[in-house]
């Protein structure tokens, strides 16, 4: 050994290239000679003197140390093995690591030596001889050696778990605790330092194979591998200090006025690009933005002094820092990278709530070099990021400030409107202006153009306007297309549209289209919150028109209490007032004729005026009204439509006249449907009352619905798709009908309890399942759910004993009222079913029927919409009742035409969904078994296709209401499934006694998953 | 007093203490017998009862102007005794003569004023007929009013002694038997003498009325007259009329072809109007949404507006003043009838009972019952505000 020594003193000096390659062979030939003597030995001393003996030649290593751990013989050969000079090392270790050597000599070292002998190798010596390899060496190198060794199999289990608990190990060692990923960048920058500046492709290769190997780390690592490796810690390790490298380099070489800095960061760049985009496409981009944020923020402090207003450009170009961050975005080359992380950025901006400010010099900076230069970058802000996405409503007020105005938010100085400003706003008006567009596109895109549109009007002129005659019509043309959306929310934006708009034409006149429309536009619509907070999934009824109903008669009720409660206090302060003022005018009064009764009161006693107390002075008109006594009046009058009083008398007094039922009502009724369909509430009412108007001829519509259905329903339904009649009437007789078919179906149920025994019905109730089951099971109770939908069909519930051998574990208490409650009989008094089929069948002949004035599946989708949640409404109202299941195949075949079913307006699906979940809810399971059974085609179809169905909307409706009520569906599909199913197996049972128990019980209830 | 012991709480409007039914048809005009406890009433039918204000029945009906004419108007007053005077809408006014048991089968006699209008016509009031609860007209220039006999006087015997006018035969007769009334020509006012069913004069005068500048064609039908005697005209008569275009005039018979006022405080047309005891001032109303409460300067001979009172719903299709002068009814549209304060002009009552537009309301002489009728068939008798009983010894310490 100390031959091999004394002759290995390498000669720094020696001829260039070919002293190097010597010393590669020299270096080779030592690995060899440790490879052998690893190979060879017998003991843990022997490894650690071969291994050392190849150490000491690279590093500093303490023998002393070293030589601690091992026995003699091995440890006086340690201490005698001669130590270099530092260049000596230097020189052995470049050879070392450049060479052929270093990828030897990790073979053995993580191969044989790691699994044999490593554990037998005392820890510091083991940091002394072994990782030092590793740690000490140049980074890039290690990791080609390491990383690779990851993926490398190993035969037995012992050894593979050893081989990868040490590869980890050093992973973590080198690369992290040690920052060698920020040498890593070092190394790549100081390469190309004082070199020619083009990177040659062999270069760029090998960089990307760095980065490549880099980023794969936490693919490789095992499970069971360490959580430093887990690629959300080992990013943002690496990341950090990736971007910390980058930036001291990039500062390094700004201070460094010799380099030529461009070329010189070109690889190092390339570097930083690489990882980035790899990071990124690994679907880290998140833990990459949370890295990048506080670091160009602390940036974007240290460029502007705290106190400061305005920021200017300049003022950030001036900090040498900023090279880096102007360049970093560029150097990710896969613009799709790009697009993920800008998108991030902008959301976790958001979520931070950076001020506008902030947040767009924090985009200038990265963005300002290439969006100027990349039509590419221009076109994911103008066009992927205003278009396609969304974002919250700050990161739309970034991006137009960034992108389309170019100036940052409240700067001081106007900058005028680009060019290129005009362009963008026409594009966005002419999308946002097409009728497809509304249709097809999810509400929250909607929103989100709606509220750039809105922003980018709030910056214009009206001299800048008229420039642009395009974007005036589109915008008139999308409002008026928005106004007719039966939608609200629609509505809402074409109002907010239409407010800004008339902002800019004349400031002193806004346009109000709503009334609950304030001054300052809401843009976030409730949609474009930062915290999107998604509803859970409601009830496909409580989505639907009974709730705004319900809200609405809740919100007239507040109100009316509210009022009520106010008024003895209003009415006080009339009084008060009244008292004050009469004072007043006593006074007043009293010396204007003081002397003109000077006389008068000379001789009436004192109190002559003053015992005239006046009465209560109030008084309402509710006398006044008119009183009919006939119906034959009643429709006289409201076909006088210039007696505005007489038509307002009979409105108000219709409902009641109606509701008393006399007995000419039969005759008359039709004739009074006629009228009231016929009258204009708008031209009758005075102004602010139409609405009142309305309620009372839709009121008493619905009441003579009520009354005598047959005959009224008779001249509805024909006026119904008369030309005569417009769409509001169409609207008013289909919203009268669901009223009237709710009210008919209200179910009064008569409870009888069970205490005496007078009269029972002791069969249970067919809606209650077979009494079947384990013995010792209790009886079965209704179980209600005020609010869920399930308690439109019944549930039970009952208490099993629990199986011989099943472990019951704690206690469990319920806590109610009262005992278990008997099960009580209740007989619906439901009045519908009689009606159903009069309310149903003809409004489905001829709904697809194009006439003069009448075209439901185009123009007026809005009646056909309501037209299906009405047919909904009446399956509803006759569910679990026989009638349902005769009428169910006539809706399903109406909803099924691909007319309706696949209709263009969301508002039209919506009804469908609704109707068919009505549907699946009035089934009674009994029928839809026996209709399974005998194999009646036009159920177990059209059940089907309200699956297949509703999955499809699922999946792939733009409309995300409809997409959640599809899922409702798709819920009550299998809740009627698993009914029919029980059905199915009391059918089984009665039929065939206990003969099929097995097979009954396989049957897959798909109910506690769906909960 | 009393009214500071009053809780400050309003009192609910109190209801009528009695009604009367029986007629068969609006009733047109109810007044109050001037001394005895009767009422009498005029109905759209043609039918004219006289009912018992304290028994509230019926006393006796005829059937004073047939068929689809029916009563317009009935008055009584003191000047014309035991007889009251009913205004047919057949263009005749006839007087009734009240009996025992009643009132006559047949009138008296019959004025045929050949006039088919609304207005209804208007006995003429003196102030000293009326006000002589405790104050007179101080520049009244006839004997003091005599309060002996002033509960339970005849009227018989009263009027000769109370009427002390004198006047002048060419143009007025005794202001007892004259009625005013609108005229043939609608436009025009004409004073009828009563007795002897005789037109004395025609305001304005035929002569002046081919004049370009006639004063009331363009004014419209004349809808409301009241004729007066005032302290200051030395007996004349004086006559305020309320025209289709809200305007009000008022003549001075010696002045027949020129009013000596004109006022237009209703911007629609005055239905009716009403003077107080004194013929100081009076009230107005009209189809307009207004109450005005007027004075009569009689030195200078204008009217002038004291108090506008506005409405909640318009038309009133009568007025009244108590006899006291302290309080005054209208008679509305609106099924209400709405009592004032006549002197300060704000608001007592409001009184709902009538279901149908009201037409009338009237006091009676000792101020202790009002009388309303409306076009639901029914006349309402109301006691409101009721007179202090003054004892005598009080009377002649106010004296």
């Amino acid at each position: 050994m100390a031959s091999t020594q004394s002759s290995s003193v390498p000669s720094r000096g020696g001829g260039g290239g070919d002293g190097e390659k010597r010393l590669e062979a020299l270096a080779l030939d030592k690995v060899a000679e440790a490879a052998d003597a690893v190979a060879s030995a017998a003991c843990a001393g022997e490894v650690v003197r071969a291994v050392h003996a190849v150490a000491s030649l690279l590093f500093p290593v303490d023998s002393a140390t070293v030589a601690g751990t091992v026995e003699e013989p091995f440890r006086s050969q340690i201490i005698e093995a001669a130590t270099l000079s530092n260049d000596e090392r230097d020189s052995w270790r470049c050879a070392f690591y450049q060479g052929p050597a270093f990828p030897t000599m990790s073979k053995i070292l993580l191969g044989n030596v790691a699994m044999k002998w490593l554990r037998k190798i005392h820890a510091s010596a083991r940091n002394e001889i072994y990782d030092s390899f590793f740690v000490k060496g140049p980074p890039v190198e290690v990791i080609q050696a390491l990383i690779p060794a990851l993926s490398e199999k190993e035969d037995s289990k012992e050894d593979h778990q050893t081989f990868f608990s040490n590869l980890e190990r050093l992973l973590i060692l080198c690369l992290l605790d040690n920052k060698g990923v920020f040498q890593i960048v070092a190394e790549f920058a100081s390469s190309n330092k004082h070199g020619d500046g083009i990177v040659n492709p062999d270069k760029t290769i090998f960089i990307s194979r760095v980065a490549q190997l880099l980023t794969s780390v936490p693919d490789k690592a095992r499970l069971g591998a360490s959580a430093a490796l887990t690629s959300p810690s080992f990013f943002k390790d690496v990341i950090s200090q990736l971007l910390a490298g980058a930036e001291a380099v990039t500062v390094e070489f700004a201070a460094d006025k010799d380099a030529n800095e461009h070329c010189a960061l070109s690889s190092m760049f390339h570097f930083l690009g690489e990882v980035l985009s790899r990071v990124s496409r690994r679907g880290s981009i998140g833990i990459l933005v949370a890295e990048l944020i506080p670091r160009i923020r602390n940036h974007l402090h240290r460029c502007v002094p705290a106190d400061y207003k305005a920021i200017s450009p300049n003022m950030i170009e001036h900090v040498s820092q900023s090279q880096f961050w102007f360049n970093m975005v560029e150097a990710m080359r896969d613009q799709h990278s790009v697009e993920r992380l800008t998108e991030e950025l902008l959301r976790q901006l958001a979520s931070n709530h950076i001020s506008d400010g902030e947040a767009y010099w924090i985009l200038w900076t990265l963005f300002n070099q290439s969006f100027k230069r990349l039509t590419v970058m221009r076109a994911m802000f103008i066009d992927k990021f205003l278009l396609w996405k969304t974002f919250p409503l700050c990161c739309l007020r970034w991006i137009l400030h960034y992108a389309v105005f170019e100036c940052p938010p409240n700067s001081a100085t106007e900058t005028l409107l680009q060019r290129s400003f005009f362009g963008i706003l026409q594009n966005l008006a002419s999308i946002w202006s097409k009728k497809e567009f509304i249709q097809s596109y999810s509400v929250e895109q909607q929103a989100y153009i709606t509220a750039a549109i809105g922003l980018c009007l709030e910056k214009l002129t009206k001299k800048e306007l008229e420039t642009t005659k395009d974007v005036l019509n589109s915008i008139l043309q999308g409002v008026s297309c928005r106004l007719e959306s039966p939608i609200d929310l629609i509505r809402k934006m074409a109002s907010a549209i239409a407010l800004t708009f008339s902002k800019v034409v004349d400031p002193k006149n806004p346009l109000y289209l709503d009334e609950n429309c304030c001054e300052n536009v809401d843009w976030e619509f409730g949609i474009l919150s930062p915290k999107e907070i998604k509803a859970p999934l409601q009830a496909v009824e409580s989505r639907k028109k009974p709730k705004t109903c319900e809200n609405k008669r809740n919100a007239g009720e507040k109100k009316e209490k509210a009022i009520k409660h106010d008024i003895p206090g209003v009415r006080a302060k009339i009084v008060e007032i009244k008292l004050d003022h009469d004072q007043r005018s006593d006074t007043a009064t009293s010396e204007q004729f003081e002397e003109e009764f000077d006389r008068e009161s000379m001789n009436t006693d004192a109190s002559g005026d003053s015992s005239l107390e006046p009465y209560d002075l109030s008084d309402d008109d509710t006398d006044l009204q008119k009183k009919f006594s006939h119906l034959s009046d009643l429709a006289a009058a409201l076909r006088k439509p210039d007696d505005s009083d007489g038509v307002d008398n009979a409105l108000s007094s219709a409902e009641k006249f109606v509701r008393a039922s006399p007995d000419e009502l039969r005759h008359n009724s039709g004739d009074l449907v006629r009228a009231l369909v016929h009258v204009r509430c708008s031209d009758v009412a005075m102004e602010g009352e139409e609405d009142s108007a309305e309620e009372k001829r839709q009121k008493a519509l619905i009441a003579l619905l009520v009354t005598c259905p047959f005959e009224s329903l008779d001249v509805l339904t024909k006026l119904l798709y008369s030309s005569s009649v417009d769409v509001s009437q169409r609207i008013l007789i289909i919203d009268a009908m669901t009223e009237a078919a709710q009210e008919l179906a209200e179910a009064k149920i008569v409870k009888t309890e069970h205490h005496g025994n007078l009269i029972t019905d002791t069969s249970p109730s067919w809606l209650v399942p077979s009494n079947r089951g384990p013995p010792g099971a209790g009886p079965w109770r209704e179980v209600s759910e005020p609010g869920t939908l399930l308690s439109w069909s019944h549930r039970y519930e009952r208490e099993v004993p629990s199986r011989s051998g099943q472990v019951k574990s704690g206690k469990s208490r319920k806590w109610g009222l009262g005992k278990a409650k008997d099960l009580q009989v209740g007989w619906s008094r439901n009045r519908f079913p009689l009606y159903a089929a009069a309310f149903m069948l003809p409004v489905m002949q001829g709904y697809d029927k194009r006439s003069h004035g009448v075209d439901l599946l185009n123009r007026d989708f809005v009646v056909l919409g309501k037209l299906i949640y009405m047919l909904g409404v009446c399956m509803k109202s006759m569910a679990m009742h026989p009638e349902a299941s005769a009428l169910a195949p006539a809706l399903l075949d109406m909803i099924r035409s691909r007319d309706v079913s696949l209709h263009a307006e969301a508002y039209v699906r919506r009804s469908v969904l609704f109707a068919a979940s009505c549907i699946l809810v009035s089934l009674h399971p009994s029928y839809v078994a026996s209709s399974l059974i005998e194999g009646n085609k036009d159920i177990s179809t059209g059940l089907e296709w309200i699956r297949t169905w509703a999955l499809q909307v699922a999946e792939s409706d733009p409309d995300t209401e409809c997409m959640s009520m599809a899922m409702t569906c798709l819920r009550l599909h299998s809740e009627m499934a698993l009914q029919t199913s029980r059905a199915l197996e009391s059918a089984d049972h009665s039929k065939a006694g206990r003969a099929l128990p097995s097979k009954l019980d396989s049957i897959i209830i798909p109910f506690g998953n769906m909960m | 007093m009393a009214s500071i012991e009053q809780p400050r709480r309003r009192r609910p409007p109190p209801d009528p203490i009695a009604v009367l039914r029986g007629h068969r048809a609006a009733v047109n005009d109810t007044c109050f017998h001037p001394s005895l406890p009767l009422l009498f009433s005029g109905a759209a039918d043609g039918e004219l009862r006289a009912w018992d204000t304290a028994s509230h029945r019926t006393v006796s009906s005829v059937w004073a102007h047939a068929g689809s004419a029916g009563v317009y108007s009935v008055a009584a007053g003191a000047g014309l005794g035991n007889k009251i005077i009913s205004q047919g809408r057949d263009g005749t006014c006839k007087c009734w003569g009240i009996e025992e048991d009643g009132l006559s089968r047949k009138p008296l006699f019959t004025v045929k004023t050949s006039t088919y209008h609304f207005c209804k016509m208007s006995l003429v009031k003196s102030p000293s007929t009326d006000a002589r609860s405790g104050s007179s007209c101080s520049t009244s220039d006839v004997e003091p009013p005599r309060v002996s006999i002033e509960q339970n006087t005849e009227s018989r015997g009263a009027n000769p002694t109370e009427a002390p006018q004198e006047h002048d035969q060419c143009t007025t007769s005794n202001g007892h038997n004259m009625l005013a009334i609108a005229g043939q020509e609608s436009s025009q006012v004409e004073l009828w003498d009563i007795t002897n069913a005789r037109k004395i004069i025609t305001l304005p005068q035929a002569c002046s009325a081919d004049t370009t500048d006639h004063p009331t064609k363009r004014k419209g039908l004349c809808m409301a007259v009241q004729a007066f005697i005032p302290c200051e005209s030395v007996g004349y008569v004086n006559i305020l009329s309320s025209y289709e275009d809200g305007s009000t005039l008022w003549w001075d018979v010696r002045k027949p072809g020129l009013p000596l006022s004109s006022v237009k405080y209703h911007s629609e047309s005055a239905l009716s109007i009403a003077i107080d005891g004194f013929c100081n001032g009076g009230i107005s109303g009209g189809a307009d949404d207004k109450v005005v409460m007027f004075t009569l300067d009689h030195p200078k001979g204008t009217i002038t507006l004291r108090k506008e009172i506005e409405l909640e719903r318009s038309g009133i299709a009568g007025t009244a003043i108590r006899p006291d002068n302290k309080i005054a009814a209208t008679a509305g549209w609106d099924h209400r009838i709405r009592v004032y304060n006549y002197n300060k002009g704000n608001a007592l009552a409001v009184l709902k009972y009538h279901s149908d537009s009201c037409n009338a309301v009237t006091f009676s002489s000792d101020s202790k019952l009002m009388a309303s009728c409306s076009a639901d068939t029914t006349v309402a008798l109301w006691e409101l505000y009721p007179p202090k009983p003054q004892s005598k010894v009080e009377i002649t310490q106010t004296d």
